[in-house]
């Protein structure tokens, strides 16, 4: 039992990271309709950047913050910049581009910051004594703290979107972008404002992971994997969908290692039958819209 | 000429190479309903669209002392002039209460009162405010969508073929809320249609634009008894 609960938590922590990029994947699908394949790269260049702050003497939740706006601006800049010249011209070709992108963010982060592993600080407590207990089960504060920010991101996100105008404004905008103009909403600002919040999200999701997983040029190549299915399971156009989603990936990995010793090597193929056996038999995943519609 | 509300000279417009309206010189009186009558393809949507920002268009357009020639929607908006378009264009996924939120986007200041007014105006709204926009009928989405526009206030309200897609009584229906509107609140209208009948009745004056060109005017009643007019747009009879 104490053992199962352990692995809970673990699932849980995990899933919050997947929950994270999960999350600013459905912020852009919404209001874009792409899949942004750079999402985890920004994150991991965003978390080099954190790990040379601290290392110049900065507090860690400093780093952090200025990370999340590293990364907002590299995500608002790719919009700007790549996306939307090439999606006026041809939407198919943006997810081409936002490979490109991947893969050119990817080698900046190797030319700046090497090959090898750095570190960067947990915002939490990780001693070898920092853990409480629930009965026999130790759980690690580090991994309670993941799961707290994932709350307050998805605490702020709802009171974002459902509280105010600029968020009454992105949910228009990834409604129907023609009516966000003839009621006098700037359709490119939103649209930059929701990638750069992606973009924050995304890195945040990167310097919760580095801590324990380490931080090289591949830190966020998985959990991207893994964010993606979570997205889909969930919906790609419910960001409520993809906190679900992210955690119930998390957990059913965490699972898979614990108990079903043969298939914690194949976590990739078991992934593809979870987004396989969405695809089919639920295709809006489980929170997503239907799009049925009376005219 | 400055005592009219809204006052095009020469507005051309297209998509790309191609040029759909060809120097169109139209005006709207304060308070006066006009319409712009037309077939499939004449440029009715267009006509709409150049005035409220939407597409690049040439040519004069002044309103209320501004010049919105080249103005952005956002800027079309904050003069005074909300556009319904054509197939409702309502925010489908959101509720109908955020729909009239969005409406006033370009509003400062407090739109409670608006929003319970246009609840009063349009019942059947208030009984479904929490509910996706995209769960009413064709002709509740109507309604929506003409309270959103109202809820920015505008001097001007366009209207792009309100009657499409919707049963005889409720496009007559709907024309005498339109006018209703105008008595009350001293608004002005421009409506694009095809369905010449009723709009017809329902305006002061109108236009009939052909492939791009305006090629006739006058007041309702004289477009009624106009034998071109009676053979394209109502039908031949008479």
């Amino acid at each position: 039992m104490s053992l199962f609960i352990q692995r809970m938590f673990d699932g849980l922590a995990e899933g919050s990271i997947y929950a994270l990029l999960a999350l600013a994947l459905v912020v852009i699908f919404r209001s874009t309709g792409q899949l942004n394949f750079a999402q985890g790269e920004i994150g991991t260049l965003c978390a080099f950047f954190a790990s040379t702050f601290t290392l110049s003497g900065l507090p860690v939740w400093v780093a952090i913050l200025l990370a999340m706006a590293i990364g907002f601006l590299i995500a608002a800049f790719v919009e700007r910049v790549v996306v939307r010249p090439i999606e006026n011209r041809n939407p198919g070709a943006v997810i081409v581009a936002l490979i490109g992108v991947f893969l050119a963010v990817n080698q900046l982060s190797a030319m700046f910051w090497g090959v090898d592993a750095r570190s960067l600080p947990s915002l939490f407590p990780t001693n070898a004594d920092s853990f409480f207990r629930i009965g026999d089960a130790a759980i690690r504060w580090e991994r309670v703290g993941i799961i707290g920010v994932l709350a307050v991101v998805v605490v702020l996100l709802f009171l974002l979107f459902n509280r105010t105008k600029i968020g009454l404004a992105m949910r228009a905008v990834a409604n129907n972008q023609e009516s966000s103009n003839l009621v006098g909403i700037r359709v490119g600002n939103i649209l930059i404002l929701g990638w750069g919040l992606a973009g924050a999200i995304g890195a945040l999701a990167a310097v919760m992971l580095a801590p324990s997983a380490g931080l090289t040029g591949t830190l966020m190549l998985g959990p991207f994997l893994y964010a993606s299915v979570a997205a889909v399971l969930g919906g790609l156009d419910s960001p409520v969908g993809a906190v679900v989603g992210g955690l119930l990936i998390g957990l059913l990995k965490a699972f898979l290692i614990g108990y079903v010793d043969f298939l914690s090597d194949m976590l990739f193929p078991v992934m593809l039958v979870v987004l396989l056996s969405v695809l089919l038999f639920r295709p809006a995943g489980l929170f997503g819209t239907e799009k049925v519609e009376r005219v | 000429m400055s005592e009219n509300l809204l006052e095009v000279r020469g507005l051309s417009a297209g998509y790309g190479q191609i040029e759909v309206l060809h120097s169109l010189d139209f005006h709207v009186a304060d308070g006066e309903i006009v319409v712009i009558l037309g077939a499939n393809g004449a440029g009715k949507t267009t006509t709409m669209r150049s005035v409220s920002g939407m597409i690049q268009r040439s040519g004069d357009v002044l309103f209320d002392g501004n010049r919105i020639g080249s103005a952005r929607p956002d800027a079309v908006l904050r003069v005074g002039i909300s556009q319904v378009p054509q197939g409702r264009g309502t925010f489908t996924d959101l509720t109908v209460e955020d729909n009239l939120r969005a409406g006033a986007y370009s509003v400062k200041g407090s739109i409670a009162a608006d929003i319970d007014r246009w609840y009063d105006v349009f019942p059947r709204l208030a009984e479904r405010r929490d509910q996706r926009a995209g769960s009413l009928s064709g002709g509740e989405q109507q309604m929506l969508a003409i309270a959103r526009a109202m809820m920015n206030r505008p001097k001007l309200l366009l209207c792009d073929e309100p009657s499409l897609g919707l049963a005889p009584i409720i496009t007559q229906n709907l024309f005498k809320i339109l006018g209703e509107l105008r008595d009350e609140m001293g608004m002005a209208l421009l409506v694009v249609e095809q369905n010449a009948g009723l709009s017809l009745q329902l305006c002061d004056r109108a236009y009939v634009l052909e492939t791009g060109h305006i090629v006739a005017s006058g007041t309702g009643d004289e477009l009624l008894n106009d034998d071109t007019v009676k053979q394209a747009y109502l039908g031949g009879a008479g």
